[in-house]
């Protein structure tokens, strides 16, 4: 039955034309208009991570280590380009001064035990210095532990590290991705939780509290979560094919690189498609409205999208400043900021947080879903 | 195993303070169609849908096939079909698919079932349609549709809840037809309507229900055969006066007779040749009259007799 039901929802919803529309076309359609806006941007945007100027301020004395550190960055090497372009003075003053000249776009300084950083905006640029003082301190804490504690496994640090190195130079801070991605990734996000409509419309057809089609449903002898399970397969699984058009289309037609081999995006998007699928599993199973079955995962959707950055870029800058949590909850950030991690700075622990959260949702949503629906019989119809 | 196919046991269903079907109890028997008859509110869909297990209820008891029903009773529910009053069907899926969708939900040997699809468009005068998506149908071939997605696996007992509704005359017929047929093929049947005369037409045992209740019950003979007035005589005439109206109510078993609007109602509690003594007595005072019609009962007098008021009031 499993499969019949499957089969059959696939058949359904593919021929559902406005699903057609805005799931599959309407992405397509926003990816151009956002290419014919951003595109010469992205292919040669002035906030491309190229090398980073940065300076350091020696006068009051910085970590030798760091030093060394930020030193090999700015060679070019086998494992890694150019990161940094490094310049030293004497006080933090002076530093400032070419800081607001533009002369340089970072300054390091020591400050007690700890490297801080001053940057004159939030962006790519301070992202990843503060990445590159993060690193280092997780590496430090590490040796100084495993030294005082087990020294005969400090050749499997360095090995470790090294393995880290390559993988830096795979995705590496030059892999070309523009500021102006954010608004793609924010694309796939909005793309993606547009499929809490196909299941909303799924749902329908399967619960006697929502139609006709769903009581005769509900007669039958089956198992309904068995086909409402048959139902999530059949929408993630249209819902990632959608997704993978969208992404090769901008990839190979509009000529603009995610930052990340593509078998990675469709990985990541075919599990927001998932979570897509399940939040609309969810609201299926608590409105009974049919009007509010319509509007609520399209206002879910666009209000999430929007607050990722589809409509307004930086937002999510914003947000981190004031709220947060909100960037941590909204299955669009989440998403989207599992693609620019990814791209950015490849597999980190954050990028690994991300996909964590979307997965915890997913797993929220069903668990609520299936306590809901198990039931079989209404107080009314 | 008895001949019982449904046995409902003092049935309440309330929606908060109101109650929908109150103190409800039938039996339906190995063969028989039975029709619930009553007006639009008066508890038929509850009561279905509590049978079905799709409405949770206070207080009662439903068997069905000698054991207790539940949303999880599958090997009831697999005996069961049901064909609801409003369309259930996939617009998405053409008239086949449809067919082949619900049935799959009970049998699951593929050949069996595309021979029962086929079976089941046929019977529903579907065959020809068999590729067209819903919205090119009719409204009458889409309750056709509706009743082959509900029969297709040849279920024992059938529920049909006022599958007529908004349908010509012509494919009502065919239904009525139809339903008979599956009855005759060993189907048992319960058929909800407040079409009387579909009722009346079709079923061998009827109950009527207002407001919850049971009023009546019985065979359509049986209910007519309850009522005071077994005959009712209407006589077109320009005007009457009170003495003749008196020598009329004199007649033998006439119960009652009143004028109105030119027309002249005689109600007789019984009795043979009523129409014969009546017209004599018009012939012998020199009375004249125009149009002459004799009624038999109705279930409309069943229920108006009972309650009070018409049974599509």
């Amino acid at each position: 039955m499993f499969l019949r039901i499957f089969f059959y929802k696939i058949k359904q919803l593919i021929r559902m034309r406005w699903l057609v529309g805005w799931n599959f076309l309407f992405p397509l359609v926003l990816a151009s208009a956002f290419y014919l806006g951003f595109g010469n941007m992205i292919k040669d945007d002035p906030n491309r991570l190229d090398t980073i100027e940065v300076a350091y301020v020696a006068g009051d004395g910085i970590n030798s280590n760091f030093l060394s550190v930020i030193e090999e960055l700015s060679k070019e090497t086998k494992d890694h380009g150019k990161i940094l372009e490094v310049t030293s003075f004497d006080s933090l003053e002076a530093a400032s001064d070419a800081l607001n000249k533009k002369d340089i776009e970072g300054i390091y300084y020591q400050h007690d035990d700890n490297i801080e950083i001053i940057v004159t905006e939030n962006g790519l640029i301070s992202t990843s210095l503060s990445q590159i003082v993060k690193s280092y301190q997780n590496y430090q804490a590490s040796f100084e532990k495993i030294l005082s504690e087990k020294p005969e496994e400090i050749d499997t640090l360095i090995a470790s590290i090294n393995s880290n190195m390559s993988f830096l130079k795979k995705y590496d801070f030059k892999s070309g991705v523009s500021q102006y991605m954010q608004f793609f990734y924010a694309l796939l996000a909005m793309s993606s939780l547009f499929s809490s409509w196909v299941s909303t419309a799924m749902m329908t057809s399967l619960c006697a509290n929502l139609s006709e089609c769903g009581k005769r449903f509900e007669l039958a002898p089956g198992h309904k979560l068995k086909a409402i399970f048959a139902g999530i397969l059949a929408g993630t699984l249209l819902q990632t094919l959608s997704n993978t058009v969208v992404i090769c289309y901008v990839e190979y037609c509009l000529g603009l690189h995610w930052g990340s081999p593509i078998y990675m995006v469709i990985a990541i998007t075919s599990l927001a498609s998932a979570l897509g699928i399940s939040v609309g599993t969810l609201i299926g199973s608590i409105f009974k409205n049919e009007l509010a079955l319509s509007m609520v995962p399209l206002a879910f959707t666009m209000t999430c999208s929007f607050f990722s950055g589809l409509m307004m870029g930086g937002i999510q800058q914003i947000i981190q400043n004031f709220c947060p949590i909100l960037n941590k909850i909204n299955p669009a950030t989440v998403f989207t900021d599992s693609l620019y991690q990814l791209a950015c700075y490849g597999k980190t622990s954050a990028y690994y947080q991300d996909l964590g959260i979307m997965v915890l949702m997913i797993a929220i949503c069903l668990i609520i879903s299936v306590l809901i629906l198990r039931r079989r019989n209404y107080d009314s119809i | 195993m008895s001949d019982s196919i449904v046995k409902v046991n003092n049935l309440v269903k309330r929606y908060k303070e109101k109650i929908a079907v109150d103190n409800f109890s039938f039996e339906l028997k190995q063969g028989e169609i039975l029709g619930l008859l009553g007006p639009n509110g008066s508890g038929k869909t509850t009561t279905i849908n509590c049978i079905l297990s799709l409405l949770s209820f206070d207080k009662g008891e439903i068997i069905i096939f000698d054991k207790a029903m539940s949303p999880k009773a599958y090997d009831i529910k697999s005996k069961i079909g049901v064909v609801p009053q409003n369309v259930a069907i996939m617009n998405t899926l053409n008239v086949y698919e449809n067919v082949d969708f619900f049935c799959g939900l009970y049998i699951k040997d593929k050949s069996k079932r595309r021979r029962y699809v086929e079976e089941a468009l046929e019977f529903t005068g579907l065959s020809d349609y068999k590729k067209y998506k819903p919205k090119k149908l009719s409204g009458g071939l889409l309750r056709r549709l509706n009743i082959a997605c509900g029969i297709a696996h040849k279920p024992s007992l059938i529920i049909f809840d006022e599958p007529t509704v908004a349908v010509d005359p012509q494919s009502r017929n065919a239904i009525l037809e139809g339903i008979k047929e599956m009855n005759r093929q060993g189907a048992s049947i319960i058929y909800t309507s407040h079409y009387m005369e579909e009722v009346e037409e079709i079923c061998s045992r009827i109950i009527i229900m207002d407001h919850g209740k049971k009023v009546a019950e019985g065979t359509s003979n049986d209910l007519k055969n309850s009522l005071k007035i077994r005959e009712s005589i209407c006589i077109g005439m320009p005007a009457i006066n009170e003495d003749i109206l008196k020598d009329i109510k004199g007649i033998n078993h006439v119960y009652d007779a009143k004028y109105n609007e030119g027309e002249l109602v005689i109600s007789l509690d019984g009795g043979e040749h009523n129409l014969v003594h009546v017209l004599e007595y018009f012939s012998e005072k020199n009375i004249p009259f125009g149009h002459v019609q004799t009624k038999l009962p109705t279930l409309n007098d069943v229920f108006l007799e009972i309650t009070g008021k018409e049974l599509r009031d």
